[in-house]
């Protein structure tokens, strides 16, 4: 048990911070089981992050209150973005949602409230393990249940083939519109628990490159899964500190571990349990 | 000052438009984005350099980066993309292993040339004459950037309507079933459509080094962004979108900065593309009506 | 705390005296092994600033060796670890060296947004922890077991806008700065602040993006308003890019700017336009201080460039950690007390010591661009 203690003491920041990947990465896999390349997980994460960030430093609400509206508002902000995107698909639904992730981006770098350039400090560092993976499993329960309804066939037939969903009355619309709220909450949430897990936020910690992260977990571990988002996840996040060792090889590595993955297991490393063939269609 | 500015515009424009109009070759014929197009950019830059700093004069070391450019690309599409397409692994997935190669391509120029910033050492560009006509000044080089851009561009509109590539290539864009029916050696048109777009792209990279004299590792990430928003606008699969397209973002931006609002430059950008976007999906040119996931 | 650190920390206290740097002595912790974490971004986005960085402890590590470095004969080394510009891998690095049971003090991180992210860690932990390039406001606030041995901007720009203004006597200005960079934009305010202060009108502000390259719609705008001065808050890319377009487009004005500035190619890449720019700064390449000349000379010889201020900064806080090491300093607790002790220490930096907020007691100093590198601005 000491032994536990000690691992638990010298990489409990990591620890949180898979805990969060984790969750970021299960809000792509949403998206991307409806067949949407909706990329606008890091936006839905910086808008949960601030809100969470000011309610806290400026307005000293309790955390539970700050993650609840943060998560509300990230959930508003994603069926709203459904709704102009709503013709939008494949690559043109990437672009414009990296498009929107910029926009916010650029609107937290120049806002009084939001620290601009400077980012937000002091933040109070609360969110302990124990809740970044409750709240991990809670997601993965919901998850879980969904799978199990007739709301998870209507997006997996949307994402087979949108006219013959349309065609046995499925909701397109209703579905995407949806699928893009579920990932802007749990994104949200992601966001909320990095806001309190996290000393200082600033807005390139939300931009290109952490969305680009979040595809890149996803893809890795397998699209086709929530297992696939969580492993993608937990194997890229931990890969950095494994091959630290490499020192000034670690980049190259980094480079030629994703192209060796996704060439030889194109499924990603979820795909790697299954038997057969993975349709990896988005 | 409007008229300086419009200059601007149009010379920032005029890159811009030459490091699209790759992004949407690939598009047009492969349906995929090549994240790493901005790696490739970059490295036709170093390699620029490289054949400068080894007494190539810069006409034919501009011509062999462009040619290094067109190689990498020809090269990724074999290592990342021609695999995933035997597999029959959709869009999603080449995206991620173009990551991969940026991620390579971005450590090899590490390893070869350092984190320091490189420059051009040329008498050329010492001597570069301000050139006063009326109310704007431009420099030579400046102009002759824009010249070069212009021409690759009307070279590559040319190639694409008048020779037999051009039309097989147009031919695998259009249906590319179709097109091997008909007889089309797809992997070797795909083969040239890399190199071509790869080489315009490492012709931008090289001129954008030359523009600013300045050569660095991460010189490709302010366009890499601004690409995307660019074929949009202008329509995937366009190359008269994307050239219309790269001139359009160069005066927005411009025309941010004049108007005070260069911190919200990304922002109306994005905003402007965003608007296309939703307006009118297929953007300004595209071809492509919406295209299915 | 415990018995045997007392006698160290007695030593220290005491010996909170100007020491002598180069020849190797027998200190108290002769024969020790003391191990100092270095977090540094050697590769990713900031690699420019954390490979001069990583370049400065390397040379020190050496130094040590061969006794140029007096740490009292500990065998005292810099353990550099790459952050690749990636604040989780700061802030696991941290934590990494805080629980390793051998690390007694951390240097770095490269970044400003990544000390904010790292440092309250440490802070809470009592654990102590020195900026070498993290000027931003309210790094030192964070705890009193974070020091910096890196001036910050608003200790350095006030004395530049003064010394300029009352050499040129100018009226007007225009301040051009980063508005999505820290230090950029610290750099901005703190310079519109003290231009006003001094009774310049600044007449027109212009911001833009880290990595830009094309400087001269924000210039046209600029030139349209004929400022006597253009203050600039960037880092080296832009800044020779602005200075160089800035010549391009003819505009006359003085050129003043913040630490960013200060580089050794600045003139050899930003052209003839660069002559005569003012750069505050908190180290002169030049100055005759007793480490410092041969510093220079050593990273030249050693990395085939000049030393950049990044990297003087980083030697300096070597030479203060060998200074406490050299009167005994093993331990956390004990790296803490004599940095709290300490007085005045040489560095190449000049005589440096910490003021209550532990931050750097140094004087900027005020440089002008000139062909080979800088001279002192008169």
């Amino acid at each position: 048990m000491n032994a536990l203690a000690e691992f638990y003491a010298r990489h409990s920041q990591l620890i949180d911070q898979i805990g969060i990947n984790a969750i970021l990465a299960l809000s792509l896999s949403v998206s991307l089981q409806a067949g949407q390349l909706a990329l606008a997980q890091a936006a839905f994460m910086a808008i949960a992050a601030y809100v969470t960030a000011i309610l806290t430093l400026t307005y000293h609400w309790p955390i539970v209150a700050t993650i609840l509206v943060a998560v509300i508002v990230a959930t508003l902000v994603g069926a709203a973005l459904a709704y102009p995107v709503r013709r939008l698909r494949g690559v043109f639904l990437a672009i414009a949602t990296i498009g929107f992730g910029e926009i916010v981006r650029v609107i937290a770098n120049n806002l009084g409230i939001t620290g601009g350039a400077e980012g937000m400090s002091g933040l109070p560092q609360d969110a302990n393990t124990a809740t970044i993976y409750a709240a991990l499993a809670i997601v993965a329960l919901v998850l879980f249940s969904l799978s199990r309804t007739k709301f998870a066939l209507a997006v997996a037939l949307v994402r087979e083939d949108e006219h013959a969903a349309a065609g046995v009355g499925v909701d397109v619309g209703a579905v995407r519109t949806l699928s893009l709220a579920l990932g802007g909450a749990i994104a949200g949430l992601a966001g909320a628990l990095y806001a309190h897990s996290s000393a200082f936020i600033t807005p390139t910690d939300f931009g290109f490159e952490r969305m680009e992260q979040i595809l890149v977990w996803c893809v890795i571990g397998g699209v086709t899964s929530p297992l696939g988002a969580v492993l993608g996840a937990t194997f890229l996040s931990v890969l950095p500190e494994l091959i630290r060792f490499l020192a000034d090889y670690r980049e190259i590595t980094n480079g030629v571990i994703l192209l060796l993955v996704i060439v030889f297991a194109p499924g990603g490393l979820a795909s790697l349990w299954r038997r057969g063939p993975v349709r990896v269609r988005v | 000052m409007v008229a300086q500015q419009l200059l601007n515009g149009l010379f920032l424009g005029a890159v811009y438009a030459l490091f699209a109009v790759g992004y949407t070759l690939v598009f047009g014929v492969l349906d995929i984005l090549n994240l790493a197009h901005a790696a490739i950019f970059t490295a036709s830059a170093f390699a620029a350099f490289s054949l400068a700093a080894a007494g190539v004069p810069l006409p034919l070391a501009f011509l062999g980066a462009a040619a290094v450019g067109g190689v990498l690309g020809v090269l990724l599409d074999r290592a990342a993309f021609a695999p995933l397409r035997r597999r029959n692994a959709g869009t999603l997935v080449p995206l991620i292993s173009s990551i991969g190669v940026a991620i390579i391509i971005g450590a090899v120029l590490r390893g070869i040339y350092g984190v320091d910033e490189r420059h051009f050492v040329t008498g050329a560009l010492d001597t570069a004459q301000a050139i006063h006509l009326g109310p704007v000044t431009f420099t030579t080089v400046e102009l002759t950037i824009f010249v070069a851009a212009v021409a690759l561009m009307v070279g590559l509109s040319w190639v694409l309507r008048a020779t037999t590539l051009g039309r097989r290539i147009r031919a695998v864009a259009q249906d590319r079933i179709a097109a091997a029916l008909l007889g089309v050696d797809l992997e070797r048109t795909i083969a040239a459509t890399f190199f071509i777009a790869s080489s315009l792209g490492g012709a931008a990279g090289v001129l954008t080094g030359l523009e600013y004299n300045s050569v660095t590792l991460d010189m490709g990430s302010p366009i890499e962004l601004k690409g995307l928003a660019i074929i949009i606008l202008g329509g995937m699969g366009s190359v008269t979108g994307a050239v219309i397209g790269g001139f359009i973002i160069g005066a927005v931006e411009t025309l941010a900065i004049a108007l005070g609002l260069s911190e919200w430059r990304d922002a109306i950008t994005f905003g402007v593309m965003f608007v296309i976007l939703v307006a009118r999906p297929s953007g300004l040119f595209g071809k492509r009506a919406l295209r299915q996931a | 705390m415990n018995r045997t650190s007392v006698p160290a920390l007695a030593l220290l206290a005491v010996v909170a005296l100007v020491a002598p740097s180069g020849a190797s002595s027998k200190g108290p912790a002769a024969g020790k092994t003391v191990h100092i974490g270095v977090i540094a971004d050697v590769t990713g986005g900031a690699g420019v600033y954390g490979t001069p960085q990583k370049n400065a402890y390397e040379l020190a590590n050496e130094d040590i060796k061969s006794g140029k470095l007096d740490a009292g004969g500990a065998s005292l080394t810099f353990d550099v670890q790459d952050a690749a510009s990636d604040g989780a891998q700061v802030v696991n690095l941290m934590q990494k060296f805080m629980t390793d049971g051998s690390t007694p003090l951390v240097l770095g991180p490269t970044l400003s947004g990544e000390a904010f992210k790292a440092f309250p860690i440490a802070a809470r932990a009592n654990f102590p922890v020195m900026g070498t390039s993290t000027t931003a406001e309210g790094v030192t606030a964070m705890g009193p077991s974070v020091y910096r041995d890196s001036l910050a901007e608003s200790q350095v720009i006030p004395t530049t806008v003064k010394r300029t203004h009352d050499k040129w006597h100018y009226k007007t200005a225009a301040v051009i700065y980063g508005d999505d960079n820290a230090f950029t934009k610290t750099d901005g305010d703190i310079f519109t602040r003290e231009l006003k202060a001094a009774g310049v009108d600044v007449v027109d502000t212009e911001t833009f993006h880290i990595k830009d390259t094309d400087f001269q719609p924000a210039l046209t705008r600029i030139e349209s308003k004929h400022p006597d001065v253009i203050a600039i808050g960037a880092l080296f890319p832009e800044a020779t890019k602005i200075i160089q377009q800035a010549g391009k487009l003819g505009i006359k004005a003085h050129m003043i700017g913040g630490n960013g500035l200060n580089a050794p190619d600045m003139y050899s890449v930003a052209g003839p336009s660069a002559q005569g720019t003012v750069v505050g700064a908190a180290w002169y390449s030049g100055a005759k201080y007793p480490s410092n000349l041969d510093f220079v000379k050593s990273y030249t010889a050693k990395y085939g460039k000049g030393p950049d201020q990044f990297a003087a900064q980083s030697y300096a806080a070597a030479q203060i950690v060998a200074y406490l090491v050299a009167h005994g300093a093993t331990t956390k607790d004990e790296m803490l007390s004599g940095l709290h002790n300490v007085r005045v220490i040489q560095t190449v930096l000049g005589p440096i010591g910490f003021d209550p907020n532990r931050d750097v007691k140094s004087s900027p100093v005020i440089l002008s661009i000139v062909k080979d590198g800088f001279t002192y601005f008169h």
